[in-house]
């Protein structure tokens, strides 16, 4: 019976011959149940007379199931791809792009490289509204620039406000929500309260609000601080207003997952074992809980990275984020909503932009919520 | 019932303060001094004292503050900066019946579109219409609400161009509903009901697949009840708790979506009147924009709260 079973290949018990168990792999009896189930596995592979089955390579880690999964899905994985370009043509393409192209006889500066004319905010305002041509890759807007290095800005400005907003939101998001867990008392109530606060006060209100009464003036201010004062100008320093209050409203979403799988992994009895044997607090929450709380952070920051992008844009649609000269894809979508009805090119370029980036971003978070949390 | 109405309805005041005190310190810390600016060229130290202390300017903050919420109290919403001098109820009141009617029939739209195709795709789970129907609403959710209204508004374009008549901005009479009034908000309406249209859909589905399955759907069918029974009358009776306990989050969304529907389409609402006085730096506008558009979210949650106990029957027993 027992020879039977491994010839077909199916394990005797989850926990398999290959790897022992390691504290916080799986929710099921670790201790002395684990151990029990592992002799019996070792017992009944030693009465066998043929060899064993061979050993595959393949990890039995959770993070690397969940990643086989994550691989599985093609949506997923299709949208992962995109995305990486997507950062790639953002990073590296302005550079390149601004030397492809010979010399340029311009109308009103005269002849001009790629350097120049490749740039997001040179205007070129005898060649409006062009379709595009092999000097223009995707033709030029209402004031001759080119469309496709402003396309390039505004997505490295996504994707900009997206990565400073996680940070922001991981660090914020998860220091606060691991302490309201795992002490309780007065942080978990003042982070019940301030959530409420947030969730009734809907979260772009609260951007608008705070763009409009710190954004104008300050941009002035940050431009002339010392080392990232020359990053901001260009109509830029609202980028880092905007990513400010981002991460103002979205810290205690991801603080709130947190602190509810923070409760659950406290519950665990190798929490109390680390206890009994003298670890200090904060021991136990940078080395128990914390690594345990790397799906939940994952997805929530990748869910709420779409969120972001969307916030971003719709700000510098209504004209509160990036200002001109400089180019965002809210930005480009409203100076191209006034000419729509004889040029729509000129808004739908950054439409359908923005339409794949967060439906990329949507596919990927929800092939990973599907990977690495099957059960919701 | 009683006691969970009260719970709430205190937590609530906790919000209002919240919400007046984030308001109000904003615009108190914001940068940039309003009389200053008003006199302009003809600055003078004595009027300037004089002035701040005419508009309270110089007492201390938690004065300020305590002076803001009686003034609120009292439905005085201040007067706005330069250029317009104005009181700032003069300059919201038309934009507030606009927005009512636009909220009003965006929640319609949401509310009679999404549930009736969520539990379509519920019933006929896993067939091309479900699928069809989901992938739609997918779409629909994840795209921002000023990319649907570019969209709907280049149909529009398109169509006029070839012989329609039909506006693209602009908002008729409010809450009158002559063929002229609907050619302009039947369009804005649903691009703005879109959103909660996309979730509310996902949303009954999922209820109602989880609804359907239970033992008493069962049982309802064994007794021989036709199927139109057993779906509206048991089955969607109890998929209505999780939609109910919904709303405050659509009014989430209904609040976002009108900053850009109304920018969009060029709604004088006060969305829009939010967002000119932001980009104007009118500080008293913002402010009293804000607090009305917050106060509009925490009456829908209690209302919501209040249609909840109504809905669900086991509150009543706690």
């Amino acid at each position: 019976m027992d020879t039977r079973d491994t010839e077909s290949g199916t394990p005797l018990n989850d926990t398999g011959t290959d790897t022992p168990l390691k504290p916080g792999q799986g929710q099921g009896p670790q201790t002395a149940n684990g151990h029990a189930l592992q002799e019996t596995a070792h017992a009944t592979t030693t009465l066998q007379t043929r060899p064993a089955i061979k050993k595959s390579n393949r990890t039995t880690s959770p993070f690397g199931e969940s990643m086989r999964r994550f691989r599985h899905d093609l949506r997923a994985m299709v949208s992962l791809c995109f995305f990486i370009v997507i950062i790639i043509v953002a990073l590296v393409g302005p550079p390149i792009y601004q030397h492809i192209g010979g010399t340029m006889q311009s109308d009103l500066n005269g002849p001009i490289g790629p350097t120049i004319y490749h740039s997001y905010d040179h205007q070129e305002l005898t060649r409006q509204y062009e379709g595009p041509s092999a000097q223009y890759w995707l033709g030029t807007d209402n004031l001759g620039r080119d469309l496709f290095s402003r396309l390039m800005q505004g997505l490295l400005v996504s994707i900009t406000v997206a990565f400073l907003v996680e940070i922001v939101d991981i660090f914020v998001g998860v220091t606060i929500g691991v302490l309201a867990g795992f002490y309780g008392g007065a942080i978990d109530i003042f982070l019940a309260r301030f959530t409420d606060l947030i969730f009734a006060f809907p979260g772009l209100l609260f951007v608008i609000l705070l763009s409009g009464v710190i954004g104008t003036s300050t941009s002035d201010l940050l431009a002339q601080l010392p080392i990232i004062g020359p990053l901001l100008g260009n109509g830029n320093a609202p980028l880092l207003i905007v990513s400010l209050a981002l991460a103002l409203v979205s810290w205690p979403m991801m603080a709130r997952y947190v602190r509810g799988q923070a409760l659950q992994i406290k519950q665990q009895d190798y929490i109390e074992a680390a206890r009994t044997v003298g670890t200090s607090n904060f021991r136990i929450i940078v080395h128990h809980i914390v690594p345990n709380l790397f799906n939940i952070v994952f997805i929530s920051a990748t869910l709420n990275v779409a969120g972001t992008i969307i916030g971003e844009a719709g700000l510098s649609y209504l004209g509160l984020g990036v200002r001109p000269p400089g180019s965002s894809l809210g930005l480009m979508i409203s100076d191209g909503s006034n000419i729509l009805n004889i040029h729509p090119w000129v808004a739908f370029l950054p439409t359908i932009a923005l339409t794949l980036i967060v439906l990329a971003i949507s596919f990927i978070g929800d092939g990973l919520r599907d990977a690495f949390d099957p059960r919701s | 019932m009683a006691q969970f109405l009260i719970k709430r309805f205190i937590g609530l005041i906790f919000i209002v303060l919240g919400v007046t005190f984030i308001t109000f310190i904003l615009g108190y810390l914001a940068p940039g001094d309003p009389i200053k600016e008003t006199m302009g060229d003809h600055f003078n130290l004595q009027t300037w004292e004089h002035l701040r202390h005419v508009y309270g300017f110089d007492l201390p903050w938690y004065q300020q503050y305590f002076n803001y919420l009686a003034n609120l109290a009292r439905l005085n919403l201040g007067t706005s900066f330069h250029p317009q001098q104005r009181p700032v109820w003069d300059i919201i009141k038309d934009g507030v019946p606009i927005s009512a009617e636009l909220a009003l029939w965006g929640t319609i739209v949401t509310l009679l579109l999404g549930i009736p195709v969520g539990i379509w795709s519920a019933v006929k789970a896993n067939s091309w219409i479900d699928t069809l129907n989901m992938g739609f609403a997918l779409v629909i959710y994840a795209l921002p609400a000023f990319v649907l209204a570019i969209f709907v508004q280049f149909i529009i374009v398109w169509a006029n161009n070839e012989g329609f008549a039909w506006p693209v901005t602009g908002w008729g009479t409010p809450w009158q509903y002559s063929w002229s009034d609907i050619q302009y908000k039947l369009l804005p309406v649903l691009t703005y009901g879109a959103a909660g249209y996309a979730y509310y859909a996902r949303l009954t589905r999922t209820t109602m697949l989880d609804v359907l399955r239970q033992d008493y759907i069962r049982t309802a069918r064994s007794k021989g009840l036709r199927e139109r029974v057993v779906i509206y009358w048991h089955a969607w009776r109890n998929a209505l708790i999780p939609l109910v306990t919904v709303i405050g989050l659509l009014l989430g969304l209904l609040v976002t979506g009108s900053f850009f529907i109304e920018n969009a389409f060029g709604i004088p609402g006060i969305a829009n009147i939010m967002v000119t006085s932001a980009f104007q730096r009118n500080y008293p506008v913002i402010q009293a924009t804000t607090i009305m558009i917050a106060m509009g979210v925490v009456v829908g949650n209690l209302l919501s709260d209040i249609l909840y106990t109504l809905v669900d029957p086991r509150i009543k027993v706690e």
